[in-house]
C-alpha cells in the first residue's frame, strides 16, 4: 500500500521533470512544475504515515504510552509546501499571461530574446 | 536580550514588509522612512550580536515558541547563530541598507513602488532567516520565499518583454532547484526523523549510506542552482540584466551568498564530508570551470549589466574553489572573497544603475565618454573594476592572492594558473567597459547627462571605501571577521554542542585545526613574486588590448563640446568620432577562439527547456559522481 505511494511519487517527479524539459508550451511547463511539486508533497505525506495510526490530535492528558498516531511533523511540512507550491504556480501563470501579452505566443522557441 | 537578537533581526524586516503593503501608494515619505528604519534596525540587531558571538566566542540559540529539545530530540524550530552565520549576516544586512538607500531615488520614476518595497523587504528578510536558522526545512522555506521575491523583482519592469521572459526562466529553473532541496530534506527526515541541523550533524557523522548520499547529491545540485554554478547558470545573466540595479546588487550580494552559505553549512557542518578527497575535487573542479566559463562569456558581452552578471558567476567560482580546498587558508580565502564579491560587485552594479539612471541605456555600444559628465561615478567604477580584477591595494587582490596561494599549497597548481588567467581576462574585460562607457568620446545624445543625485552617490561611496579598507587592512578584517568564521566552519563540534548539549556532541567530534590570521606577508604584499605576477597580469592584459584588439573606428557625428580642450587630438587633422564600441574591442581574440565562442553562444540558447535540461543533466552527473566516488 505504502509502496504504491512511493512508486507514484517517483513517477510524478520524473513526469514533471520530463514535462519541463520537453514541452515547448509555457502552460505545459507550469503544469510540469506543478507535477514535480505534487510528487514531492505525496512523498512527504507518505513518510509520516503509520498503518493504523490515528490523527495526531490530543490534549496533554489524553496522551499516554498506548496512543498510536501518525507523525504530525510531515503533515505540517506538507501544508507549508502546498502553500508555497500554489504561490509559485500563481506567479508563474501571471508571468505566462504577461509573456502572451508581449510576445503574442506561448511557444518557448519564439520567446528567446535574451541569449548569448 | 541577547538570545532574542536573531529573531528580531529577521522579524523587523518581515513586519516592515507588511506595514509597507498596508501603506500602499498613499504616503511616499512615510513608506521610505519605514523601509529605511526597518533595514537599519535589522543591521543594528545583527551588529549587536557581534560582541557576544565573535567577541566572546559564544553561539546564540533561540527556540521558537520555547520548544527546546527533550531527551536529545529536537522537534521545534531553532535559530542558531554561530560565527559563520554572523559573518554572512553582517555584510548581508549592510548591503540591504545600502541597497535601500540607493533605491529611493533610483526607482523614483517607476510605478508600483509599494510592491517593489514589499518584495524587497521580503527578499531581505528571507535571506536573513536563511542565514540564522538552524532547521533544515526552515532553510527550504526561506530559500523558496527568496526565489519567489527575486522572480517577482526580476519581472518588476514588466512593460519590457525581456523582464517577463527572464522572470519566467528564473522561476522555472529556480523551482526545480528548490524542489531538489525539498526532496533531499524529505529523504533526510524519513531517515532520521529530525530536521534540526545540529542533531542531523550528529546523526550523519561518517554515515554514508546510499540514502544519505542521495540526499547529499540532491542538496549540492539544489544549492548549485541557487548559486548559479556553471551548467546551471544560464538564467543568472538574464535575471541580473533586466532587474533594477539595486536588485541586481542584492542578487549577487545576498541571494548568491545565501546559497554559498547553504553549501558551506550542508557539506561542512551537517555532512562533514569535506575530509574526503572526492568531495574536495568535486568542488574545486566545479569552481574552476565556473570561473573560467563565466569570464570568457563576459568577454563576449556588450551589455553593461549582462557583462557584470557573467563576472558575478566567475567570481563565485573563486569562492567555491576556495571553500573546496578545505585547508585553513583556502576557507579563509573563500570567505574573504565572498565578502569582497558582495562589496565590489554591488558597487559595479550600482555604477551600472547610475549609468542607466543618467542615460537610459546600459548598451556599451551606445555609451561613451561619460567620465566627463559623471566624474564621481567613473571614479567609483574604476575602484570597483580594480577591486574585481585583483589590483593592489584593493580588496580583490588580497582574497585572490590567498586563493592562489592556498590552491598552490594544496597541490592544485593547474587551478592556480587558471585562476590567474581568469584574473587577467577580468581585467581585460573591465578595460573594455571603462573604455567604452566612461572614456573615449561622448556621443551627441548624451551631451546633457548629469551626475546622479547625492542620495545615489552616498551608497556607492560607502561601498567604495569599504573596498579600499578591505585591501589596506587585511589583517584587521581577517582577525575580526574572517578567522572566527573560518574556525567555525572547521570546528563544527561547537555548533552541535550548544544546540544539543555537551554529551550529545562528545560522541562524535575532534577538532580539525585553526585558521591563520592573514597579515601583510600572507596577503602577498611583501612578496616580490606577487609583484612580478601582478606585473605579468597587467602586461598580458594590455597586450591583449593592443595586439588582439585592433581598432575599428566608427564614423558618426561627435558631440559638440564647447570647450575644445577636452577633445581627442588627432595630429592636426580635423577630429572625427572614433569611439571604439564595446563589442569591437576584442574582436581579434573573439575571432581566434571563434569555435569556442560559437559553441558557447549556441549553449546559451535562450530556450527555457534547454536550461531545465542542463539542470537535470547536472543532477544526474552529480548523483553518479557521488555514488561512485564518495565513500
Amino acid at each position: 500500500m505504502l509502496l504504491l505511494n512511493y512508486i507514484t511519487c517517483i513517477i510524478l517527479i520524473v513526469l514533471g521533470l520530463y514535462t519541463i524539459v520537453t514541452k515547448k508550451n509555457f502552460m505545459k511547463i507550469v503544469i510540469g512544475m506543478g507535477l514535480l511539486d505534487y510528487g514531492i508533497n505525496l512523498l512527504l505525506i507518505s513518510v509520516g504515515f503509520k498503518a493504523g495510526g490515528t490523527a495526531p490530535i490530543f490534549t496533554i492528558n489524553e496522551l499516554d504510552r498506548s496512543s498510536f498516531f501518525v507523525d504530525p511533523v510531515p503533515q505540517a511540512l506538507t501544508l507549508t509546501s502546498i502553500v508555497i507550491g500554489a504561490c509559485v504556480t500563481a506567479l508563474a501563470l501571471a508571468l505566462v499571461i504577461m509573456i502572451n501579452k508581449h510576445y503574442g505566443t506561448l511557444d518557448t522557441d519564439k520567446v528567446r530574446r535574451l541569449k548569448g | 536580550m541577547t538570545q532574542h537578537l536573531p529573531i528580531l533581526s529577521i522579524i523587523t524586516l518581515f513586519i516592515g514588509a507588511f506595514i509597507v503593503a498596508l501603506i500602499k501608494e498613499k504616503n511616499e515619505m512615510l513608506r521610505n522612512s519605514i523601509v529605511l528604519i526597518v533595514t537599519f534596525l535589522s543591521f543594528i540587531f545583527t551588529l549587536m550580536m557581534y560582541g557576544p558571538i565573535i567577541g566572546k566566542g559564544e553561539i546564540i540559540t533561540y527556540w521558537m515558541g520555547n520548544w527546546s529539545p527533550i531527551k536529545d530530540w529536537a522537534i521545534g524550530i531553532g535559530l542558531e547563530v554561530d560565527q559563520l552565520s554572523l559573518f554572512f549576516g553582517l555584510f548581508i544586512s549592510l548591503s540591504i541598507v545600502i541597497s535601500a538607500l540607493y533605491s529611493f531615488r533610483y526607482i523614483e520614476k517607476e510605478t508600483g513602488k509599494d510592491k517593489y518595497y514589499v518584495l524587497f523587504l521580503m527578499m531581505s528578510a528571507s535571506v536573513m532567516g536563511f542565514i540564522f536558522t538552524g532547521d533544515l526545512f526552515n532553510m527550504y522555506v526561506m530559500i523558496e520565499i527568496m526565489t519567489f521575491a527575486s522572480v517577482a523583482l526580476t519581472a518588476f519592469r514588466n512593460d519590457r518583454p525581456e523582464a517577463v521572459e527572464a522572470g519566467f526562466k528564473y522561476i522555472a529553473i529556480g523551482s526545480i532547484g528548490s524542489s531538489l532541496i525539498l526532496l533531499a530534506t524529505v529523504i533526510i527526515y524519513a531517515q532520521f526523523h529530525t530536521l534540526n541541523l545540529a542533531q542531523l550533524a550528529g546523526e550523519l557523522y561518517n554515515k554514508y549510506t546510499p540514502i544519505t548520499l542521495f540526499a547529499l547529491a540532491l542538496m549540492i545540485v539544489g544549492y548549485a542552482v541557487k548559486v548559479f554554478a556553471v551548467p546551471t547558470h544560464f538564467v543568472a545573466p538574464d535575471a541580473y540584466m533586466v532587474a533594477p540595479s539595486s536588485i541586481s546588487m542584492l542578487f549577487s550580494g545576498i541571494v548568491n551568498k545565501a546559497a554559498v552559505y547553504g553549501i558551506l553549512r550542508i557539506i561542512y557542518v551537517v555532512y562533514q564530508s569535506m575530509n574526503l578527497p572526492s568531495m574536495q575535487f568535486l568542488l574545486i573542479f566545479w569552481g574552476t570551470v565556473t570561473m573560467f566559463i563565466g569570464v570568457t562569456m563576459a568577454l563576449a558581452q556588450h551589455d553593461f549589466k549582462r557583462l557584470l552578471a557573467f563576472h558575478s558567476i566567475s567570481q563565485i567560482g573563486y569562492v567555491i574553489t576556495g571553500i573546496g580546498l578545505t585547508t585553513a587558508l583556502g576557507i579563509t580565502g573563500g570567505l574573504y572573497h565572498a565578502l569582497n564579491h558582495t562589496l565590489f560587485k554591488g558597487l559595479l552594479f550600482l555604477c551600472a544603475g547610475a549609468v542607466f539612471y543618467a542615460t537610459g541605456t546600459t548598451d556599451l555600444d551606445k555609451l561613451g565618454g561619460l567620465a566627463k559628465r559623471m566624474p564621481q561615478t567613473a571614479l567609483i567604477f574604476l575602484i570597483g573594476a580594480f577591486s574585481i580584477s585583483g589590483i593592489p591595494p584593493f580588496n580583490g587582490f588580497v582574497s585572490k592572492w590567498i586563493i592562489y596561494q592556498a590552491s598552490y599549497e594544496a597541490g592544485y597548481a593547474p587551478v592556480t594558473i587558471i585562476a590567474l588567467i581568469v584574473s587577467v581576462m577580468t581585467l581585460a574585460s573591465f578595460i573594455k567597459v571603462a573604455q567604452s562607457a566612461f572614456f573615449g568620446q561622448l556621443p551627441k545624445e548624451f551631451k546633457n547627462v548629469e551626475e546622479v543625485p547625492l542620495s545615489m552617490r552616498i551608497p556607492m561611496w560607502i561601498m567604495a571605501v569599504l573596498c579600499i579598507i578591505g585591501g589596506i587592512v587585511p589583517s584587521a578584517v581577517t582577525k575580526y571577521l574572517i578567522t572566527p568564521a573560518a574556525n567555525a566552519v572547521m570546528n563544527s563540534a561547537k555548533y552541535v554542542e550548544v544546540m544539543m548539549g555537551k554529551d550529545f556532541a562528545a560522541k562524535f567530534y575532534k577538532n580539525i585545526g585553526t585558521a591563520p590570521i592573514i597579515d601583510y606577508k600572507l596577503a602577498g604584499y611583501w612578496q616580490p613574486i606577487a609583484w612580478l605576477i601582478l606585473f605579468g597580469i597587467l602586461l598580458l592584459a594590455f597586450t591583449m588590448v593592443a595586439v588582439l584588439g585592433g581598432f575599428n573606428p566608427k564614423k558618426f557625428s561627435y558631440a559638440d563640446e564647447e570647450d575644445a580642450k577636452y577633445d581627442v587630438f588627432y595630429s592636426g587633422e580635423s577630429a572625427e568620432f572614433s569611439h571604439v564600441g564595446g563589442s569591437d574591442l576584442f574582436w581579434g581574440l573573439k575571432y581566434q577562439f571563434r569555435h569556442y565562442f560559437d559553441f558557447m553562444h549556441r549553449i546559451h540558447s535562450g530556450l527555457v527547456n534547454d536550461y531545465a535540461l542542463s539542470v537535470v543533466i547536472t543532477a544526474a552527473v552529480i548523483l553518479l559522481y557521488v555514488f561512485t566516488f564518495v565513500r
